[in-house]
């Protein structure tokens, strides 16, 4: 004879295969105890399914499975109250709710992987660039009305912004290229407290650079425990980006390559479909270095087979989790010498 | 202050000419919505710019059959705020079970959940009603769907197959925009509305423009 043990909210009820209930065993009415329950039912025998099985045996069961049954789902409401379970619906609504908003929290906590934390650090890196870069802006135009010829001297932020910082006012900078323009300088003079607090500003920016560079070798790690694959074959910024256009690393596993090749350029291919501008041929893939050292003829078909490389990486960082990076990434250095001596 | 009810939506009420549900936890708001106390009762103000069914209302709907006591199965749940109106309607008889795919929308919603007790909210995909076939009891009165995805109409059918009761009611807010960027809307809801005509008795319907662009707004009954 057949049977099933159905687990529910109200309890795990034993039914025969004509739907007659065998045996039920009441759940303690407590949404957390029977949200752990419910859950640790999905994986496990709970101790009441077994007294359950014991009872069906007895009875001269012997095939006997764990199963959702269609008989006691729509049956439930009227089984609740029969059951002395609940005086009311109204009781059972609030149960039901209850134990799903337990078992909810649960799912939730286990959805959210290390790859959010990539994804949270690829924004901020982003959002620090734009920020650090109005404010080297603003650095240059402030600082210019002292010594305006530093300007096109100095064409990198990080070091205009250390100079001013080391420094202080134009009188005190030493350095081979600026000082010949000291004597002669065009701009006007400042006092000791008007050079203490662009040097504070500028400080303030230096820090910004650390705190980037801090945050890329954090997400540089995390990508090499989550996604060493995708993380040798794209780059680690490159890798991150991926990660976050695509709302994670399984999604992105998910993905097909044909997508992945466009992710970043969404914007360009809706404009397309509504017939303004031409198709896209890659997102921001196009930043591989492999790309960019790519000259222009060969580069639609290099994309192609990058992301073809990069979605094949992603799958194996989120199902398997073994590391072919190096393997990978020779592969994909014969195919390109391929396409190129072609 | 004029508060009337609504002339033909039960649960539904005119507070100043401004549609508004009776709040079943007073004192609190879900979506920075207006609150208006009146003797033992507090309205919230529902915003026909932030929820869909309050625009088809505010478009001259004909039918909206949401009414106490019923349950309620919402796909696209999210954060709740057209949710949470609905849990007004239905009240602490009835239950709206929200499935929602992002996680973390549903943190938002978790919260009012907690505080409301009649709304059960579901981490799960819509496409897959195999996988809450165990949460859900029984038949709903009601099928919601606001999903704004490519396979709106397919999610609904096979939804409503499933879960929804002979007769039962089920409404969608159509996103021309999901299902084809390239076409015009009329003409996808021509497709849409001969797909669902298949298993449905189409009630009523209304575009939801402008306040929700390319929006078409569906009522229907189940056939069978
Ligand atoms: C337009 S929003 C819903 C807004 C909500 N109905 C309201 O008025 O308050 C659409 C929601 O559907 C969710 N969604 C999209 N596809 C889904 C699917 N296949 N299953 C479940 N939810 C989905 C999205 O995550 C998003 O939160």
């Amino acid at each position: 004879m057949k049977a099933s043990i159905v687990t529910t909210v109200i309890g795990c009820f034993g039914v025969s295969e004509d739907n007659n209930i065998i045996a039920y065993i009441k759940f303690q009415k407590d949404p957390q105890i029977i949200a752990e329950k419910i859950q640790a039912s999905e994986t496990e025998k709970i101790p009441e399914e077994r007294e359950i099985e014991d009872k069906l045996k007895k009875k001269g069961f012997t095939e006997i499975k764990k199963t959702s049954n269609e008989f006691i789902r729509t049956n439930l409401r009227a089984l609740a109250i029969e059951k002395k379970f609940v005086k009311s619906q109204a009781e059972l609504n609030k149960l039901i709710s209850k134990v799903n908003i337990e078992l909810t929290k649960i799912k939730i906590k286990k959805a959210v992987g290390r790859d959010a934390l990539i994804m949270q650090v690829s924004g901020a890196i982003e959002e620090l660039d734009k920020s650090i870069n109005i404010l080297v802006e603003r650095l240059r135009e402030w600082y210019g009305l002292h010594f305006p010829e530093m300007d096109r001297i100095i064409e990198k932020h990080e070091k205009f912004a250390e100079i001013i910082e080391k420094f202080g006012s134009r009188e005190a900078i030493e350095h081979p290229e600026l000082s010949q323009f000291r004597e002669k300088s065009m701009g006007i003079d400042l006092n000791k407290a008007d050079v203490k607090i662009v040097q504070n500003f500028a400080k303030d920016v230096l820090e910004l650079y650390k705190l980037r560079e801090e945050l890329s070798k954090y997400s540089e790690d995390l990508l090499k425990k989550v996604a060493p694959n995708l993380e040798e074959l794209a780059g680690p910024m490159l890798a991150a980006k991926l990660i976050s256009l695509a709302g994670g690393l399984e999604k992105l596993a998910r993905m097909p390559s044909s997508t992945i090749q466009l992710l970043g350029a969404e914007k360009a291919l809706f404009r397309h479909l509504h017939g303004r501008g031409k198709s896209p041929k890659h997102g921001v893939i196009i930043v591989h270095q492999y790309i960019q050292k790519s000259p222009l003829e060969h580069r639609g078909k290099i994309a192609r087979l990058i992301s073809s490389k990069l979605s094949i990486a992603a799958k194996i960082d989120f199902y398997s989790k073994t590391n072919r990076a190096k393997e990978m990434k020779k592969e994909l250095e014969k195919k390109i010498r391929e396409i190129k001596s072609k | 202050m004029k508060i009337n009810p609504h002339k033909k939506f039960e649960g539904i009420f005119l507070v100043n000419g401004k549609l508004a549900t009776v709040s079943l936890r007073p004192g609190t708001t879900v979506y920075g919505e207006r609150l208006v106390k009146s003797g033992k009762k507090e309205y919230r103000i529902w915003d026909f710019y932030r929820s869909k069914p309050a625009t088809a209302i505010k478009k001259g709907l004909k039918e909206f059959p949401l009414k106490k006591g019923m349950s309620v199965l919402y796909l696209g749940i999210a954060s709740g705020t057209t949710a949470s109106h609905f849990s007004d309607i239905v009240g602490k008889d009835g239950l709206i079970y929200g499935v929602e795919i992002a996680e973390r929308v549903l943190r938002e919603l978790i919260i009012h959940a907690e505080r409301r007790g009649n709304i059960v909210p579901i981490l799960a995909d819509a496409r897959k009603p195999e996988s809450y076939e165990n949460i859900v009891f029984g038949k709903v009165d009601l099928i919601y769907e606001d999903v704004a995805s490519k396979d709106q109409i397919p999610i609904l059918i096979r939804n409503a197959e499933k879960f929804l009761k002979s007769r039962g009611y089920a409404l969608i807010a159509i996103k021309s925009q999901s299902i084809d960027v390239t076409k015009k809307p009329r003409e996808i809801y021509k497709k849409c509305l001969t797909e669902l005509e298949k298993h449905f008795d189409i009630l009523d319907k209304v575009e939801l423009d402008p306040f929700e662009k390319m929006h078409l707004f569906v009522v229907m009954k189940r056939r069978n």
